[in-house]
């Protein structure tokens, strides 16, 4: 391997640590306050959001539009391992208790995926829609049910281990493995039943199968930044993940450009600070973000990225021979034939 | 018993019996053509040997296994796939892209490994591309190859859907169609192709098409339909001759030299 090829494959997750080493040292100079680094953690558990979300509606071509369901899953399985079953657990197991956390959430919200995925999937696709809409209710109204992990009022106490470079690295991961997915014969999977999903069943895949994987990946991942934002902000109730949760990530989504992993970062980081920025308009606020929406959406229906993909979050024929494409052996064999 | 065995085949649609006791023995490496006129039931038989339309009655059996009630994946991978007569390329995938999607089911790199791209996924993605670019061309498409597929001309697209079809593996290949809407000169390419492609992949060959000219020459019979019913079938120069077949292409409007 050539040292371009090295630099090439790391350099997007240099990217993320020279971006979290400038911003704690803007933060310790005191240029950012915590207010900043509470929103970039937010944009940042936004993409993760999004981006699996992606994976399910942009490269798969089915519609879920319960997703903030499978976050609340991920945010009270986390929490009740870090603030319930390990509450007193000693001061070195707090990380080791964390990354636990997060992957039983992960796990809760992969689970239900499966259970209504198997279902949902099997039918025609606007099924999903109503299946996820109404799966996302479902799980709030039971959270509220359940006094002893808070009921309507929520957790309280929840550590707030979850800290810029915590959500970084679990950004970077996701991110890399969407793209490894992406590109890969389940990706590809994945795209032909968005395409065409007559042809994909014809050319032999089970489109059934391909369709409950992409979900109940796209839930795990839920699930996990669902843990990530619970040890954020300490505190969560069943009523922080309905329906307007959910809207805000397909905003996110369609607004960025579905079926592109940069469509996802740049629509969940923009619309994330925006109304941040627009908080000077008061009660404006909202009426004015959403009229910057239905402008995009209308000059820019494809999104704002429109399908274009960054360098590094796409794997290319030249990229797999690391930079150049073998010579045909016989260019232009149509003419000898 | 023959390679691929079909048996009184009929499907019906509400009243319309759009196929009517079909009745097909095709051998191994054979190439049979389906002709008729318009809305014949050529199609309908494709999809009811692709799984797409279960047979009202009938069987279809395939190397001593019967295939009705499988699902057009399974019978995909039991080794049966088409292209289809109304072109149904992943059209925002690319050309390389689009024959590898039909390598899927021969995959096997699991979900971990495809996650972490391990260098064994690595390898097994760089021989796909080579196998890849070696069949596209075999189909003269391989410069075209990181093109999206619906920005390639039509003739392009029907060959892309053979390429495609060919990546399954297939011991049959059923091709509807597979000059609708070419120029003369691709028309005479895909004469010679498809019978080069017979030789070369080691497929079983059924061809639906309305060219005459086309099919004469490459096809070793030919069955007729019209109705739904197989009005006549044996070799071209005896289907050719047929009275009845030449009721039915003139009555439906045709020439014998191809399409309406
Ligand atoms: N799903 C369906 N429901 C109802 N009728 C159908 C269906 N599929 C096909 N048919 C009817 O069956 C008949 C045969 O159609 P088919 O598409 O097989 O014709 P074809 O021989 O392929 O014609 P063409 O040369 O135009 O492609 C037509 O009358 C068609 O309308
Ligand atoms: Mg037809």
């Amino acid at each position: 391997m050539s040292g371009k090829r090295i630099i090439k494959s790391i350099y997007p997750a240099l990217i993320l640590v020279v971006l979290y080493v400038v911003i704690t040292t803007l933060r310790s100079v005191k240029v950012l306050n915590g207010y900043y680094i509470q929103v970039l953690m937010f944009a940042s558990i936004n993409i993760i959001m999004t981006s699996s979300l992606n994976l399910v509606n942009g490269f798969t071509g089915q519609f879920c539009i319960g997703h903030a369901g499978f976050m609340s899953l991920g945010a009270y399985g986390a929490s009740v391992i870090t603030s319930m079953v390990f509450k007193n657990a000693p001061a070195g197991a707090t990380i080791p208790v964390y990354l636990l956390g997060l992957f039983i959430g992960g796990c809760v919200a992969a689970f239900f995926g499966l259970l209504i995925g198997i279902p949902s999937l099997k039918l025609k696709g606007d099924y999903l829609a109503i299946v996820t809409l109404a799966f996302g209710e479902i799980v709030r109204a039971l959270l509220r049910l359940m006094k002893p992990i808070g009921g309507a009022r929520g957790m309280i106490g929840i550590p707030m281990i979850s800290n810029l470079g915590w959500i970084f690295l679990f950004l970077g991961i996701v991110l890399y493995a969407l793209r490894n997915l992406i590109y890969s014969p389940f990706g590809r999977a994945f795209i032909a039943i968005r395409d065409n999903e007559i042809a994909a069943d014809a050319m032999g895949i089970n489109t059934t199968f391909y369709k409950i994987t992409s979900f109940v990946i796209a839930a795990f991942i839920a699930g996990l930044a669902g843990g990530l934002y619970a040890h954020v902000v300490g505190f969560i109730q069943p009523d922080s993940f309905s329906f307007t949760k959910s809207s805000d990530f397909l905003v996110y989504l369609y607004a960025g450009g579905s079926g592109s992993l940069t469509g996802s970062i740049v629509g969940a980081t923009l619309l994330t600070i925006l109304p941040e920025i627009l908080r000077f308009l008061s009660e404006w606020r909202l009426v004015i973000y959403a009229i910057i929406l239905v402008v995009v959406m209308i000059y820019r229906s494809e999104g704002l990225v429109g399908g274009k993909e960054l360098p590094f979050l796409r794997i290319t024929r030249k990229d797999l021979y690391g930079g150049t494409l073998p010579q045909a052996s016989s260019a232009g064999g149509k003419e000898e034939t | 018993m023959s390679f691929l065995e079909i048996t009184n085949l009929s499907i019906r649609f509400g009243g319309l019996v759009a196929v009517d006791d079909f009745n097909l023995s095709l051998e191994k490496g054979e190439l049979v053509a389906i002709i008729g006129p318009n809305g014949a039931g050529k199609t309908t038989i494709f999809n009811m040997l692709t799984g797409i339309y279960k047979p009202t009655t009938g069987s279809i059996v395939l190397d001593g296994e019967n295939m009705v009630g499988l699902k057009p994946y399974q019978f995909a991978r039991k080794g049966i796939t088409r292209t289809f007569q109304n072109i149904r390329l992943f059209s925002n995938a690319t050309v390389a892209d689009n024959v590898k999607i039909a390598h899927t089911m021969h995959n096997n790199q699991n979900l971990a490994k495809c996650m972490i791209r391990t260098p064994g996924m690595r390898k097994s993605e760089v021989e796909l591309d080579r196998r890849v670019i070696e069949l596209l061309d075999k189909l003269g498409l391989a410069d075209k190859a990181d093109f999206l597929a619906k920005n390639l001309p039509y003739g392009d697209q029907r060959r892309l859907e053979i390429a495609r079809a060919l990546m399954t593996e297939p011991k049959i290949l059923l091709l509807d169609e597979p000059v609708a809407g070419m120029i003369t000169t691709e028309l005479e390419d895909m004469a010679r192709l498809v019978p080069q492609i017979r030789r070369d992949f080691d497929v079983s060959i059924i061809l639906i098409e309305h060219h005459m000219n086309f099919v004469m020459p490459i096809a070793d019979r030919i069955k007729v339909l019209d109705f739904g019913k197989t009005i006549s079938e044996g070799t071209p120069e005896y289907v050719q001759k047929d009275p009845k077949v030449i009721e039915a292409y003139l009555g439906g409007g045709y020439t014998q030299n191809g399409t309406a």
